[in-house]
């Protein structure tokens, strides 16, 4: 039979039906890719950005996460020898985050400041200017929204007050800084304005009780080295300290977005829904319509079965239709409401939430195609089932 | 001769809103090959009924109707269904072509379910639709037809698979009488070409054509 040619027609018969329909699907299609890009991908990006700098292990206080209080680690130089002791580990990045106010003649500003060794860093790139160097103690780099607040450019001085007192309103230690360099801070939210200066700077500013501590151990091991067995010799070496690798992070991170897979797979299976229900309705119509046309058909010597393939194929060919439409659809609007939720506070902006993977992508799209010719087979059954005798006489085309 | 159709005592009797209505009532009938049959009789006689099990479109309440020696009670639907699509030709009152389909396409549909290849029944529909008339018609949808020309597709349609049997049910009767003449010519013209017919049929005309006819009342043959 010319099943495919058919299917085709016969959808263009009612083209505005058949257009409402298709759009329908599409709808639901796209809900579903967003959904299906939802569930796994702000995971698998806070995996791949907290990976993109090659340091595989966080250290931070015990019972936290990375910048997840204002708790802080105690005897940095120490803890950062002694860490350095195990063969496997190449690298030790202390980041102390805290908040400083910023000046720039007149305009003054509250800036997230890291302090970072500069020759061991995993928190920014450069975009313009030079970066600080091993020795510099009076520079400072700014991220670009830092930049536009204080109206600073590379080459300028300005003044970073630390030990902010919130009820007095005033500031402890200040150092003049000279502006180094534009940069990127990956962790960042949108708009945060951040600024990176030396370690010890960041650490005289915050006083006697920031004295050598950091937020956070970025520590990079040995690519060759078993990353599990490293994690668990640091941890039983260390256990005053919380020793989280990227997996166990993701995993932490994966707890607290429970909601959101929650609500995707609640989202996603209403779409699901919808398509059965559009699909399974528009061919139901038309196999009411064709009574006549399948009698005839079953009258000629077209056997059930085929006549239920014809059934079937148009309830795919809607699927697959409307699910290629609902692809551009769904990475339109993923684009778009990605925009809305990066840019709420505290996350970090080069997170994406709509991740678009082959694995996931490919499952959901055969999914819908499943649903569309699942929603067939009651339709497909009751145009197999026709009374021929009944049928044509009741026909009149 | 070749008995092509071997109906004994026939009886059809259907559910009506309670009661029990019977629509034939001991029908037999044999057809040789090559006969041109017209069946007559009133509005509610049994005819079109009685071509329904002759088809295989639908089984008698008791009785046995035999195409080529094979009973079609006694065939699984799959069997029945490949058995209308290899020996049985139907004609229609109202042609019931496929309107999504072009001309040479609802000419092709048995042939394609019969699994014949694409050029070889793409040659046997131009073929056909030379045969009715309408061989610059073929890439033309139903809608596009005249009744007449409809039903001349309908013709070449059944013919598609060389059937052992074509049956014909009012096949004027939504036509004018010009066209109806036309389709007429082609029936005699089938039957002359050796053609096995079953014609059930208002059209007196057709009674004087074919070679034998059969008459019916009240769901028995009276002639």
């Amino acid at each position: 039979m010319m099943t495919w040619r058919w299917a085709i027609r016969d959808l263009l018969r009612h083209p505005t039906r058949s257009a409402l329909s298709l759009l329908g699907v599409a709808v639901a299609a796209a809900l579903l890719l967003d959904m299906v890009m939802l569930s796994g991908g702000i995971e698998r990006s806070f995996g791949e950005l907290l990976r993109s700098r090659g340091y595989q292990l966080r250290i931070s206080p015990l019972g936290t996460l990375p910048f997840d209080t204002e708790a802080t680690l105690g005897d940095v130089t120490a803890l950062t020898v002694a860490l350095r002791r195990d063969p496997a580990v190449r690298e030790v990045a202390p980041v102390l985050g805290s908040t400083m106010q910023g000046a720039h003649g007149a305009i003054a500003a509250s800036l997230v400041t890291y302090g970072v060794t500069p020759t061991s860093q995993g928190i920014y790139t450069l975009e313009s200017g030079r970066d600080l160097t091993a020795t510099d103690t009076v520079g400072i780099l700014l991220s670009v929204p830092a930049a536009t607040r204080l109206g600073a450019a590379v080459g300028d001085t300005v003044s970073l007050r630390g030990r902010l007192d919130p009820q007095m309103a005033n500031a402890g230690a200040e150092r003049r800084v000279l502006v180094r360099g534009i940069v990127r801070f990956l962790y960042d939210a949108r708009e945060q304005p951040s600024v990176a200066v030396a370690l010890a700077a960041a650490q005289r500013l915050g006083g006697p009780d920031l004295t050598d501590r950091a937020s956070v151990l970025m520590v990079r091991i040995d690519e060759a080295s078993d990353l599990t067995a490293v994690t668990a010799r640091l941890r039983a070496a260390h256990a005053d300290v919380a020793v989280n690798s990227i997996d166990d992070l993701v995993a932490q991170f994966r707890l607290r977005l429970t909601y959101f897979r929650q609500l995707s797979l609640i989202l996603g299976s209403i779409s699901l829904v919808v398509t059965v229900l559009l699909v399974g309705t528009l061919l139901a119509i038309t196999v009411n319509e064709r009574s006549g046309e399948i009698a005839t058909l079953r009258a000629i010597g077209v056997a059930r079965m085929n006549i239920a393939r014809q059934v079937l194929v148009q309830g795919l060919l809607l699927s697959v239709l409307g699910g290629a439409a609902g692809m551009v659809l769904g990475l339109g609007t993923a684009r778009w409401l990605d925009a809305i939720l990066t840019s709420f506070p505290g996350l970090p902006a080069a997170i994406s939430f709509f991740v678009a993977e082959p694995a996931p992508l490919a499952i959901a799209a055969a999914t819908l195609l499943l649903t569309g010719v699942l929603a067939g087979l009651p339709s497909a059954w009751r145009a197999a089932s026709t009374p021929i005798a009944a049928a044509l006489r009741s026909d009149a085309p | 001769m070749t008995i092509v159709l071997d109906a004994r005592d026939l009886e059809r009797r259907h559910a009506l809103e309670g009661s029990e209505v019977t629509a034939l009532r001991g029908v037999s009938l044999q057809v040789e090959e090559g006969e041109y049959v017209a069946i007559v009789g009133p509005s509610g006689s049994g005819k079109s009924t009685l071509l329904t099990l002759l088809g295989g479109l639908d089984l008698p309440s008791s009785g046995s109707v035999a195409i080529l020696g094979a009973s079609l009670s006694a065939l699984p639907d799959r069997a029945l269904t490949r058995l209308r699509l290899e020996r049985i030709g139907f004609v229609f009152q109202r042609f019931h072509l496929l309107p999504v389909l072009t001309a040479r396409e609802n000419v092709e549909l048995p042939m394609a379910e019969m699994g014949v290849a694409p050029d070889a029944r793409r040659a046997r529909a131009a073929e056909l639709l030379a045969y009715v008339g309408l061989a610059d018609r073929s890439g033309h949808r139903p809608t596009q037809l005249s009744g007449g020309e409809m039903q001349r597709v309908a013709i070449a349609r059944a013919l598609a698979n060389r059937p052992a049997i074509l049956l014909a049910d009012e096949p004027t009767g939504e036509l004018d009488a010009a066209t109806g003449r036309e389709i007429l010519a082609l029936f005699r013209r089938l039957h002359a070409d050796g053609t096995t017919l079953v014609v059930v049929t208002h059209d007196e005309r057709v009674t004087s054509e074919a070679s034998r006819v059969v008459r019916m009342l009240d769901g028995r043959i009276v002639d």
